[in-house]
C-alpha cells in the first residue's frame, strides 16, 4: 500500500514542478545561463580540485559540463568545432600550433611550468649515460604532446635524428607496457606512467634544466574559445579566480588536496602528493610577472616560449607555418587574470 | 554479386563527383569555410606534391603505403587462408563446429580497439601486433562465410554423389568446395573491407609508417590538408583492391548467380 501512496504522491510532485516550470516560463529562462563546457585531463594537480569540489558551479550559478580529453590536440578540435569553451590544462605544443593555425584560442592563464615533471626515463641496465648512448635505441613518447617536443629537441640540440634513435608514438599505459616486455630503452613522459618506469628498473636521464635554457620551456595552460571568452568574460574570470582559490588550498593544506585529487584522479593519496609535488604551478600573481604572461602592453615571456616553439613545429613539419611573435603575444589575453586578482 | 552496370549511367556517376568537386571549389574559394575544416584544393595539391616529393616525417610516401599494404596483405591473407579452411571444416563436419563456434562468435563483433593494449603487452610493438590485429579482424569473417557456403550445398546433390559412391575427400573436393566458393569469396570480399577499416587501429599501435599512421599524425595537429590527402589515398586504394578482389571472383566463379 505504502508504494502505490508515495508513487502517486511522488507522480502529483512532478505534474505539479512541470506545471509551474512550463508556467512560468520567463523567469525559468532567465535564471538558466548557458552551460560552460570544460575539456580537462584526469591529473594529479589542482585544476582537478575544481572540479571535484564543484567550485565553479558555485561561483557562477551555471551548469559545468566536465569533459575529459586525451590530449591538448582533442581539445583543440573541440574548440574548433564549438564543443569545449575552455582547455584547463592544454599543452603549451598544442596551443602554440592552435594559434599558428589561426584557430580561434586564446591563452587566458597557466596551470604549471612543467620543469622536471616531464623528462626522460632509461632503463638502468641499458648504460645509457649520455645522449649519443641513445643510438640506435627505442625511445617512446606520445607524439603531438609536450614530451614529445622536448624529447625532439633533445635530439636536435645533440645533433641527433630520429634515423639515428627511433622514436616511437605511444600513450601512457602503452609505454608502461612496452617497458615491462623490455621493447623500449627509454620514454619521454610524466606522471603516473613515469613514476612505473621508475619503479621497474628506470633511472631518470636529467635533460630539462639544459633544454628550458635554450628554449624548450614547456607548461600546461587555460585557454578559451575567442567566441566564449567574449561572450562570457565573467565566467573565464571566475574560473581563474576558483583555480586560483584550489592552488591556494593546495599551498596552505597540500596534504588534504592531494586526498582530493587523489580520488579525482584514481591514485591513492602519496602517489597524489608525490606527482604534485614535481609540478611548479605558478600563482595567479606570478602568471602576470615579465617572466610568464606579462601585462597589458607588456607581453611576458611566455609569447616566446609560443612562438619558438610554433617554430620548431614548422620545422619538423607537424603545422605550415608560425606567426609572428606578436601573433602570440596577441593570442596571449591577460584581462581576465587580472579581472580575477582584482 | 552485382550485375554489370548499363552503361548510360555512367554520366550520373560523373556528375555527382563533378557536382561535389565544384561545390568544394566555391565554398572554400570563397574564404566561407575556413582551411581547417576544408581545404581548397590548391592546399590539397601542394600538400600532395609536398608529401610526394618530400615523403611524410622522415619517410618517402611510397615506403608509407607500402608498410600499409604490406600489413593489409599479411593480416588479410593470413586471416582470410585460415579462416577459410576454418569454416569448411566448421560446415563440413558439426563437431568443428561446436568446438570453434564459441570464439568465432565472441571474436567477430569485438572492436579491436578494446584489445589493442593487450596485443601489446603479449607481442610487443614491432610489425607483430600490427598483423596480429588485423588478421583477427579477418579471420572470423572469413570462417562463418565459408562455413554457411558449405551448408548451402544442396542435399541432393551431395547425396547424389554419395550414392554413385564418391568418398567423403571427392563429394568435399567436387561437391562442397565448388558450392561453396561464391561465399567463400563473398567473405573474402568482407573481410578485406574490415581489414581495411582496422588498418587505423593497427597503425597506431607505436606507429611511425604507415597510410593510417601518417592521418591519425597529421589529425594531431588538425592538418586538415593531410588528413584529406590521406584520406583520399587510402581510400582509392581501398577501391582498387575491392575491384582486383571483383575481378577474381568473376574469373573464379564464373558461374555464381547464373
Amino acid at each position: 500500500m505504502t508504494h502505490t501512496i508515495s508513487r502517486r504522491g511522488a507522480l502529483g510532485g512532478a505534474l505539479g514542478l512541470g506545471t509551474l516550470v512550463l508556467g512560468r516560463p520567463h523567469v525559468a529562462r532567465a535564471a538558466v545561463k548557458p552551460p560552460i563546457n570544460i575539456g580537462y585531463f584526469v591529473e594529479t594537480k589542482p585544476t582537478n580540485i575544481v572540479k571535484a569540489q564543484g567550485l565553479l558551479e558555485k561561483a557562477t550559478g551555471q551548469t559545468v559540463t566536465w569533459t575529459e580529453y586525451g590530449s591538448g590536440a582533442e581539445i583543440n578540435a573541440a574548440i574548433v568545432a564549438g564543443g569545449a569553451d575552455i582547455g584547463f590544462g592544454s599543452g603549451s605544443s598544442p596551443v602554440a600550433a592552435a594559434i599558428s593555425q589561426g584557430l580561434p584560442v586564446w591563452l587566458v592563464g597557466l596551470v604549471d611550468n612543467i620543469g622536471p615533471a616531464e623528462e626522460l626515463t632509461v632503463r638502468s641496465s641499458a648504460h645509457i649515460h649520455s645522449v649519443a648512448d641513445l643510438k640506435g635505441r627505442k625511445v617512446a613518447t606520445p607524439f603531438g604532446s609536450t614530451s614529445h617536443f622536448r624529447l625532439l629537441g633533445l635530439l636536435k640540440q645533440n645533433g641527433l635524428t630520429q634515423k639515428d634513435v627511433t622514436v616511437i608514438d605511444l600513450r601512457g599505459d602503452a609505454i608502461v607496457a612496452a617497458w615491462s616486455r623490455g621493447d623500449i630503452d627509454g620514454a619521454y613522459i610524466w606522471a603516473p606512467a613515469k613514476s612505473k618506469l621508475l619503479a621497474d628498473g628506470g633511472s631518470v636521464f636529467k635533460t630539462w634544466d639544459k633544454l628550458d635554457a635554450v628554449g624548450y620551456v614547456i607548461a600546461d595552460t587555460i585557454v578559451a574559445r575567442a567566441g566564449f571568452a567574449e561572450q562570457q568574460p565573467l565566467a573565464v574570470t571566475a574560473l581563474l579566480k576558483v583555480y586560483g582559490q584550489a592552488l591556494d588550498f593546495y599551498r596552505t593544506q597540500p596534504d588534504e588536496a592531494a586526498k582530493v585529487v587523489a580520488k579525482a584522479a584514481g591514485v591513492s593519496p602519496d602517489v597524489a602528493a608525490a606527482d604534485l609535488k614535481e609540478y611548479d604551478f605558478i600563482s595567479l600573481a606570478d602568471q602576470l610577472k615579465p617572466d610568464w604572461l606579462g601585462s597589458q602592453g607588456k607581453p611576458g615571456k611566455f609569447a616566446e616560449v609560443l612562438h619558438h616553439t610554433a617554430e620548431f613545429l614548422v620545422e619538423q613539419k607537424s603545422i605550415k607555418s608560425a606567426g609572428p611573435l606578436a601573433t602570440y603575444q596577441k593570442a596571449i589575453h591577460t584581462e581576465f587574470l587580472r579581472q580575477a586578482l582584482a | 554479386m552485382a550485375a554489370p552496370e548499363p552503361p548510360h549511367l555512367w554520366p550520373w556517376r560523373v556528375g555527382t563527383i563533378a557536382v561535389l568537386a565544384v561545390a568544394w571549389v566555391a565554398a572554400t574559394g570563397s574564404g566561407l569555410v575556413p582551411a581547417v575544416f576544408l581545404p581548397s584544393p590548391a592546399d590539397l595539391w601542394d600538400s600532395g606534391v609536398d608529401l610526394v616529393t618530400e615523403g611524410y616525417k622522415d619517410r618517402p610516401l611510397l615506403d608509407h603505403i607500402g608498410f600499409s599494404l604490406l600489413r593489409v596483405f599479411a593480416g588479410f591473407g593470413a586471416g582470410a587462408l585460415l579462416g577459410t579452411a576454418l569454416g569448411l571444416l566448421m560446415g563440413w563436419r558439426g563437431w568443428i563446429d561446436a568446438l570453434f563456434a564459441p570464439f568465432i562468435e565472441f571474436l567477430r563483433p569485438l572492436p579491436q580497439l578494446a584489445y589493442l593494449l593487450l596485443l601489446i603487452i603479449w607481442l610487443g610493438i614491432g610489425e607483430a601486433p600490427k598483423i596480429c590485429l588485423l588478421f583477427l579482424a579477418a579471420l572470423p569473417v572469413a570462417a562463418v562465410a565459408a562455413r554457411d557456403g558449405v551448408r548451402r550445398a544442396d542435399l541432393t546433390r551431395l547425396a547424389a554423389a554419395r550414392t554413385l559412391g564418391a568418398s567423403e575427400w571427392q563429394v568435399f573436393r567436387h561437391v562442397v568446395l565448388p558450392s561453396a566458393l561464391p561465399d567463400i569469396l563473398i567473405g573474402a570480399r568482407l573481410a578485406l573491407g574490415i581489414v581495411y577499416g582496422t588498418l587505423i587501429a593497427a597503425e597506431i599501435i607505436a606507429g611511425s609508417t604507415g597510410l593510417g599512421w601518417m592521418i591519425v599524425d597529421a589529425g594531431r595537429f588538425l592538418r586538415s590538408d593531410r588528413v584529406f590527402v590521406g584520406v583520399l589515398i587510402i581510400g582509392l586504394m581501398g577501391v582498387a583492391l575491392d575491384r582486383l578482389l571483383v575481378l577474381a571472383e568473376h574469373r573464379i566463379v564464373h558461374w555464381a548467380g547464373r
